[in-house]
């Protein structure tokens, strides 16, 4: 902000705006099961979202590509890379899974970010000495 | 129409002028989107079985396996199977502007029609997409013509040529009844 356009007019502040910040997003997300102690395997997770998807958006829906990048299978969290034209429609089929094979469980998104980095560290989880 | 010029000064960087317009708009109506489809079956015969309401629920059931909850759910707003000819196997279905795409990328994965209890392969072909039944229907008038002069030099004897010419003659938006019946004439001569 200038001083010259602060004399002339009140209240005028520029917003920049990055219309495609990224190419892909990134989302942090754990799976978390009724029952305690439940372990899967990583190929099983991806079939478990996939299948949520075809539930929500057909064929077409599951056919979308997204990667998972990390999965722990003790803690059962994952990260996961979308396009960004389909994160809405991840996030969405994510937030409407109900139950695995009969079982009920639940996803709980911890973090998205367009960009991976953030994901290493989030204000939550940070100590302070 | 009026258009108003409304500013909001000291808000933009620079007051940029919004134009309103007052007039009553048409645009509140709902479009609505008609493809114009065409059955294929194997056996012409099979074709008499044809009837709307085993085409409303074929076309749902492959929107809801290739577009999933969220694609039934929004191309069945609006959704109708508003003709169905057995003699030909045309088929009108209206939808909404915005959505048609998911009922029209869905109609290449239709298989089979359930019948009055017969299955019936077939598969869908969409010949234009209109935005008013009349359109749909002109479209279908010159589609139909054409497909005369293709079958005219493929006239095996006399009668059939003189048929198939006096159809040609005979096409125009009022006289659509008439032109089908004559086709049909044409294809039991066959």
């Amino acid at each position: 902000m200038r001083q010259a356009d602060q004399r002339q007019e009140p209240a005028a502040y520029e917003r920049l705006v990055y219309k495609n910040a990224s190419e892909y997003h990134y989302m942090k997300i754990s799976l978390i099961f009724e029952k305690e102690g439940k372990r899967l395997e990583a190929a099983f997770f991806k079939q478990l979202i996939i299948s949520a998807l075809r539930d929500l958006y057909g064929e077409v829906g599951a056919a979308f590509p997204f990667d998972v990048l990390k999965f722990d299978e003790a803690s059962l969290t994952a990260i996961l890379r979308v396009y960004s034209s389909g994160l809405v429609k991840l996030w969405s089929a994510l937030t409407l899974l109900g139950s695995y094979h009969n079982e009920s469980c639940a996803v709980r998104v911890t973090q998205v970010s367009p960009f991976l980095l953030a994901l290493s560290g989030n204000s939550r989880e940070l100590v302070l000495n | 129409a009026h258009l108003v010029r409304i500013s909001y000064p000291g808000r933009l960087r620079d007051s940029t002028p919004i134009l309103k317009c007052i007039s009553p708009c048409l645009q509140l109506l709902p479009l609505s989107r008609y493809l114009l489809c065409e059955i294929g079956v194997s056996e012409p015969a099979s074709l008499q079985l044809l009837d709307e309401r085993a085409v409303y629920t074929a076309v749902k059931a492959a929107v809801c396996r290739a577009h999933g909850d969220y694609g039934a759910a929004l191309s069945s707003i609006s959704f109708a199977v508003k003709y169905v000819n057995a003699h030909t196997g045309v088929v009108f279905l209206r939808c909404r502007k915005r959505y048609y795409r998911l009922i029209w990328s869905a109609l290449a994965f239709i298989t089979s029609l359930d019948s009055r209890g017969k299955k019936i392969p077939c598969f869908f072909n969409c010949l234009h997409v209109g935005g008013t039944i009349r359109t749909c229907q002109k479209f279908l008038i010159r589609y139909n013509t054409e497909q005369l002069h293709r079958m005219l030099p493929r006239c095996r004897n006399e009668a059939e040529r003189l048929e198939v010419q006096k159809a040609v003659r005979s096409c125009s938006l009022k006289c659509t009844r008439r032109e089908e019946e004559e086709e049909d004439e044409w294809d039991e001569d066959k």
